[in-house]
């Protein structure tokens, strides 16, 4: 192994990275792009759609109260559905996923527990909700709750019960910082593999490799230079990634020493498995094919866009084959949880993944074309 | 050191793909400071010869040595001291003339004089040029010079006018003159003939495997080739008897001409002035000499596509 050649190689790879615009966007433009995409999408608090339309058939101050009590703390937004139309109807042409009917004999008697029936003597309210809109939930949630208050006031009774919530995460832990360590892990997996087999078949199919087998260049050389310029490109890459998301969503993550060993893990196993995947990629055209076909799966079933606690048993096992899921693993427990024992376990496992990668593909890469 | 004064020596090489025998039994020596070109169909070996000489493929028996060092052992060192323009040669492409040469320089670990390499090979205007922009020729010759950055005593080029138009070709021989006249070896296989008599000092065929003929191109056409073809163009069936009883043998072709074997210039000449005595009127000719072409075909079969020959093998 030679450092001059090492160095000579490492320029070529860059200069020539550097002057092909479009896998410039892939590697450094398009993770900053989903970061900002998708952090702008689930970090927006008022994602959620508040809207309720109220029809208060009573017009009474109790059913004011109750209205307030509804638009307190911003909970929701009222919009008033006039009286001498059908609820129902009106939820359907107006799409409305939820519209509360407060009763014309709603002000009843003072101590006159409000309800839904069940309770003997309760007014029923009456919500018209659509069952296919995935928030009207959380807004029956919060309508319940608003009813429950409302319902002790008028009771006087207080509380025996209070919830106290302890979040196992640290504190404004949001979706963004789910997601950035996701999104680290996938660009440097991205750019190994697809530059791995790119760069591979062009050697190949050009006949370049048969140049350099003829120079004093050596298969070391030539892998250890991979190596570092996929370091060089991951590194810039993660740098990116981090100044976007500190710089617009503000996130709070604990970046140490584990980042960059776990970068560099990561590099060296997506590296072996680059080496691996080259006898099927043969042409550049098929190249970007198979990459793809790897890529994919790998990035939807490993927790890099929603955690894999979400997905079917039987896909979870799957999921926990996968190299990704690991580094997925190591780096949240590391920049989310810092939680070192976790992260060690996941940085092992990954190192295993990588030793066996490597290996394996060092030993079936051959230099030369043929023997 | 054995064999120093030779630049190659090839000594019974095999080379076998299973049952398929590329290389059958070879020899040969290739002499320091001349221009040997090593020709042969497709598929004849020449290709898997040749990588085996460079050290890009190992022999299955047979020894090789480049510079006295043996190629299965000694690969480092050899590199070091050749220079090869392999087949369709290709660089980088996103990558320029001038940092291709820098890049080439740096692996040798030699202080190349870059500028004076793009004179040599004619690419000083393209200096800056990606190698993606490049036409075919320009291509080539930047192969060439990537070829002599390290100073090689042994220059190889695996057809490095194959595709290239004939300005292009010209070119190309111009820099092969020039290391010849630099005193390198140059090991040069190609497919053109006029190519091999122009330059070589020492021409090998191969076919199927085998060496069928190795001397140079004048000794090679003079003992192999068929006489020289003298053309009469539409003469009447008087002239055609007159030449036949003179004792050669005239045959008509489809186009109405005659072609006549003859031995020279005394020949022709003999012919012509038999035709003016007999007051025939002197028609239209044209005499070819026997050229390495026609030793060519005469030694050769047509190619075949069974037999691996390049990197697709």
């Amino acid at each position: 192994m030679t450092p001059r050649i090492i160095a000579a190689n490492l320029d070529v790879r860059l200069r020539s990275f550097y002057r092909q615009k479009s896998a410039m966007f892939f590697t450094f433009a398009f993770p900053v792009i989903l970061v900002l995409v998708f952090g702008t999408i689930f970090t927006t608090p008022d994602h959620l759609n508040l809207d309720l339309s109220v029809q208060d058939l009573s017009r009474t101050a109790s059913s004011t109260r109750l209205i307030d009590a509804l638009t307190a703390n911003e909970t929701f937004r009222i919009t008033q559905v006039a009286a001498d139309v059908d609820a129902t109807q009106y939820a359907r042409e107006q799409k409305k996923n939820l519209v509360l009917v407060i009763p014309a004999n709603f002000d009843a008697p003072p101590n006159h527990p409000l309800g839904q029936g069940g309770v003997a003597g309760a007014v029923p309210l009456t919500y018209v909700y659509d069952p296919s809109s995935t928030s009207v939930t959380t807004k029956i949630h919060l309508l319940d709750m608003v009813v429950a208050a409302a319902n002790q006031t008028a009771t006087g009774v207080p509380p025996r019960f209070k919830l106290v919530p302890a979040s196992i995460l640290p504190e404004r832990y949001r979706f963004i910082e789910f997601f950035v360590p996701g999104i680290i892990a996938m660009a440097i997996m991205t750019s190994c593999l697809s530059n791995a087999l790119n760069m591979n078949a062009e050697l190949r199919q050009k006949g370049i490799l048969r140049k350099l087998s003829t120079t004093p260049n050596t298969r070391a050389d030539w892998l250890v230079s991979s190596i570092l310029y996929q370091l060089i490109l991951s590194a810039i890459s993660t740098a990116a990634i981090l100044l976007v998301s500190y710089a617009v969503f503000d996130v709070r993550l604990h970046i140490g020493a584990w980042l960059p060993l776990i970068v560099v893990v990561e590099v060296i196993a997506f590296a072996g498995i680059g080496m691996l995947l080259t006898p099927f990629a043969k042409e550049a055209e098929s190249a970007s094919a198979v990459a793809n076909a790897f890529l994919f799966p790998m990035m939807f079933l490993s927790g890099t866009f929603f955690p894999v606690e979400m997905m079917p048993a039987f896909l979870q096992s799957f999921a926990k084959l996968l190299p990704l899921y690991y580094v997925n693993e190591a780096l949240r427990a590391a920049m989310i949880f810092a939680d070192d024992p976790a992260t060690l376990r996941s940085v092992g496992v990954t190192a295993a993944f990588a030793a066996v990668a490597f290996a394996a593909g060092t030993f079936k890469t051959r230099w030369d074309e043929g023997t | 050191m054995p064999n120093a004064e030779h630049a190659i020596v090839v000594d019974r090489l095999c080379k076998r793909y299973g049952a398929l025998v590329a290389v059958d039994d070879i020899s040969f020596k290739v002499e320091k400071g001349e221009v040997f070109a090593f020709l042969g169909p497709n598929g004849a070996g020449k290709s898997v010869t040749t990588e085996i000489i460079e050290t890009i493929r190992t022999p299955t028996s047979g020894k090789v040595t480049v510079l006295g060092l043996d190629v299965g052992k000694r690969k480092t060192e050899i590199v070091r001291r050749i220079g090869v323009l392999p087949q369709n040669f290709s660089s980088f492409d996103r990558i320029t003339v001038r940092e291709s040469l820098r890049y080439y320089a740096r692996v040798f670990g030699c202080k190349a004089d870059i500028d004076a390499l793009m004179d040599l090979t004619n690419l000083t205007d393209k200096a800056d040029a990606q190698f993606n922009t490049l036409s075919g020729g320009l291509k080539q010759r930047l192969g060439i010079a990537a070829a002599l950055v390290n100073d090689p005593e042994v220059v190889f080029l695996d057809e490095p006018t194959t595709g290239l138009d004939p300005h292009a070709r010209r070119q190309v021989w111009d820099v092969l003159k020039g290391l010849k006249k630099r005193g390198k070896t140059v090991f040069l296989t190609t497919h053109y003939l006029e190519e091999a008599e122009l330059l070589a000092d020492t021409v090998a065929i191969i076919s199927r495997g085998r060496i069928v003929a190795i001397d140079s191109p004048a000794r090679l056409t003079e003992q192999n080739a068929e006489k020289a073809q003298l053309t009469l163009e539409s003469i009447d069936a008087s002239a055609l008897g007159l030449i036949r009883k003179m004792g050669f043998v005239p045959t008509r072709t489809g186009d109405g001409n005659v072609q006549v074997p003859v031995a020279g210039a005394e020949d022709v000449r003999a012919i012509l002035e038999e035709m003016h005595r007999a007051g025939l009127a002197l028609p239209g000719l044209d005499v070819r000499k026997p050229n390495l072409e026609a030793v060519f075909l005469k030694l050769t079969d047509a190619p075949s596509d069974d037999r691996p020959d390049g990197g697709e093998a």
